[in-house]
């Protein structure tokens, strides 16, 4: 006999939205967080898109912590002088909103609560070491020479999956896998981001940019996000470039993206609050693991489902949905009390039928085009040289589109040919 | 006969957390969590340590709001045997001797102790008279600026950390100690312990249960009045920097401007 039906090792949405949904259906549920108290140790841009906290939390949208709505979003290119941007702000947008700027510290903290209030028994401030292993079995976790059993282990653990690596269940990661996120908390007057964002009340800006000044091949997306009196910044760094230039490091890359010149502006006079650096999940379809097995099911980034495709970047809704689906699939399982790795393949089989798998198989590579020199090093360029042809009055006649199109190309020493090809690839996978 | 110890703590916020308010100039603790007071957790490691060698048996006490559970589960976590967590409105904006007074009235309802430990003071008030203070209600012996303690026989041996070396104290049970800050390396809690913890729960006492009349305790039995509070005004720095070969001449300027003064010790 199991001490407890289930334990969840991490308390951020994925793993607090399973022991919710768990608690709330009378099971027994060990929720397990390193950090004390839940929050303390993640960072997220962070949006949260979409509504699936509606599973757990009904009323969330009246009551959870959340800082604004995303009433504009932004995708940008920044080359060295320029930024080229689409911005997108729409009533049908906004009457449907779909996107909520929130400061995990807060959140990670109001979902733990929420999952004691449904019964879940909560211990933070203490690490797993690894499962605790019967006959090629997970019989519960092990922490400090002692052993906790379950039934199930639901590993929440987050984008740095060390519980599960130390255990043997999965790979470590490799650098095409990860990226470095690093991010500040910029204090300012609401009144004042209201007025250099041009929003109101709840409203609030997301912008997502290419910065394609870096020198040496190093790929980064910035990130700048408005919360209620306080900007949300940072940059998103492949480790395989950090990697291959030794002396770039993440923090000036954060510096040069805050010191643009179409950035500089939007922070000004503001104080840095926070400082923080993550890992982030980046691999796509290709670096998710084995979802479940003998006893054990993982959720969220740990299993690798966060989604990025050059215009949105997400993660916690695919984790709350996968934190959900699996405390549902552990009620399934428990009328029969078959926990093997054959009846856990239920888990994978209701995640085909959600978004999180949905997703990640349609956009299968396509990591490969976020991550490509064409759109961190090329297009930001030609993109530059197209706009500033078009719109610079210097006397001369004017050009047609497609010659200053071609013209660029060349600049950046990109063919069409490769051009036609990548684009392909890129609104094939988009 | 098991040793009974008791530990006195408080959940303090976390001075990393705290800010100045730039407009009112008062300290903004809103975004601070909640920790176990640092000298405390040397308090409670020292019991533990007892506890490693004699199998005593340690009871925490504390007074606070009742989101300070969580420090006593903690201490739980760590080995600690039972949590006592003292709350009541009535006993909100004590100074330190209402505190005392109201620590030391819950040993009238709990067991006989043997050793009490405290923190030697606090990251938020820095008085350090509250240990003393529930010895002198309590009326027995107090050893204050421990970094070491052993139990003999009937006796414990505190090592005192003053200005001028260790000294030495071999004190009769029942006996108070304050635990200077970084006497120990404070253990870590365990999933088991802090499972148990949260299973068996915490006890609560209000001052009905203590027996204790309003107008003793909270901001009513609370002496202390705060007269006034100065902020120094923030004197401009010079900037000037000067070269090692120098340093005489920095003393001679420092000398001219009062700031240090050449005389006997």
């Amino acid at each position: 006999m199991s001490e407890f039906d289930v334990i969840v090792v991490g308390a951020g949405p994925a793993g607090s939205s399973a022991a919710i949904r768990l608690a709330s259906k009378k099971m027994n549920v060990l929720l397990v967080e390193k950090s004390d108290p839940p929050g303390t140790k993640n960072v997220s841009g962070g949006v949260l898109w979409g509504h699936e906290l509606d599973g757990v939390i009904p009323d969330w949208e009246k009551t959870a912590p959340v800082e604004r709505y995303v009433k504009a979003k932004t995708v940008g290119f920044l080359t060295e002088e320029s930024s080229i941007n689409i911005d997108f702000r729409s009533r049908k947008f906004d009457e449907n909103r779909s996107g909520y700027t929130v400061l995990r510290v807060k959140l990670d903290q109001w979902l733990a609560k929420k999952a004691v209030e449904s019964g879940a028994m909560l211990v933070n401030g203490v690490t797993v070491d690894r499962l605790a292993m019967k006959d090629g079995k997970v019989v519960g976790v092990e922490q400090d020479g002692d052993t906790i059993t379950a039934d199930t282990v639901i590993l929440s653990e987050g984008a740095n999956p060390r519980v599960a690596i130390q255990s043997g269940i999965r790979e470590p990661l490799k650098d095409h896998d990860v990226a470095i996120g690093v991010k500040e908390v910029i204090k300012l007057p609401e009144e004042k981001i209201n007025e250099r964002f041009n929003l109101r009340g709840k409203e609030g800006f997301a912008g997502e940019y290419v910065l394609g000044f870096l020198k040496g091949g190093v790929e980064a997306g910035g990130f700048l996000y408005t919360n209620k009196e306080s900007l949300s910044l940072g940059a998103v760094i492949s480790m395989k470039h950090l990697r291959a230039n030794g002396n770039t490091r993440s923090f000036d890359i954060i510096e040069e993206f805050n010191s643009h010149p179409s950035i500089a502006p939007l922070i000004e006079g503001g104080k840095i609050d926070e400082y923080s650096a993550h890992m982030v999940q980046e691999g796509g379809y290709s670096s998710i693991p084995k979802l479940f097995g003998d006893g054990y099911m993982i959720t969220g980034d740990a299993a690798g489902f966060s989604f990025s495709n050059g215009l949105v970047l997400q993660g916690m809704n695919y984790a709350i949905q996968s934190g959900i689906t699996a405390a549902d699939t552990f009620i399934d399982l428990k009328e029969k009390g078959n926990f093997s790795n054959s009846a856990m393949s239920l888990y994978q089989e209701k995640l085909q039928k959600t978004f999180v798998m949905q997703d990640m198989t349609n956009f299968k590579g396509i990591e490969n085009v976020t991550w490509g020199n064409l759109t961190h090093q090329h297009l930001p360029g030609i993109l530059e040289n197209v706009m500033l042809e078009i719109f610079m009055e210097n006397g001369m006649p004017k050009r047609h589109m497609y010659k200053i199109l071609m013209d660029a190309m060349k600049k950046q020493n990109v063919s069409s040919s490769r051009m036609i090809s990548e684009s392909f690839k890129m609104i094939r996978r988009l | 006969m098991a040793l009974k110890i008791v530990v006195l703590i408080k959940q303090v916020p976390d001075a990393e957390e705290i800010f100045i308010d730039p407009v009112k100039f008062t300290l903004n603790r809103s975004q601070a969590r909640g920790i176990i007071n640092p000298a405390d957790e040397n308090a409670i490691e020292a019991a533990l340590k007892i506890k490693d060698e004699t199998g005593a048996e340690i009871t925490v006490l504390t007074m606070g709001p009742p989101a300070a559970e969580t420090a006593l589960i903690e201490c739980m976590g760590r080995g600690v045997d039972k949590g006592i967590l003292i709350t009541d409105r009535v006993f909100a904006a004590a100074d330190t001797w209402a505190t005392s007074l109201t620590l030391a009235a819950a040993f009238n309802i709990m067991d006989d102790f043997d050793i009490i430990f405290a923190g030697e003071s606090t990251t938020d008030s820095g008085t350090g008279h509250v240990g003393p203070g529930v010895a002198e209600f309590l009326g027995i012996d107090q050893v204050t600026y421990s970094v070491n303690t052993k139990v003999e026989g009937k006796n414990v041996i505190v090592e005192r950390s003053l200005e001028d070396g260790i000294e030495v104290v071999n004190v009769p049970m029942p006996v108070l100690i304050t635990t200077l800050i970084g006497s120990n390396m404070p253990r870590r809690s365990t999933l088991r312990m802090k499972i148990d913890a949260l299973k068996k729960g915490i006890t609560v006492m209000d001052h009905e249960k203590l027996k204790l009349p309003p107008e003793w305790v909270g901001i009513k039995g609370s002496p202390t009045v705060v007269g006034s509070l100065k902020i120094p005004d923030e004197k401009k720095r010079e900037g000037k920097k000067y070269e090692v070969e120098e340093i005489p001449k920095l003393v001679d300027d420092l000398i001219e401007k009062g700031a240090i003064k050449i005389g006997d010790a």
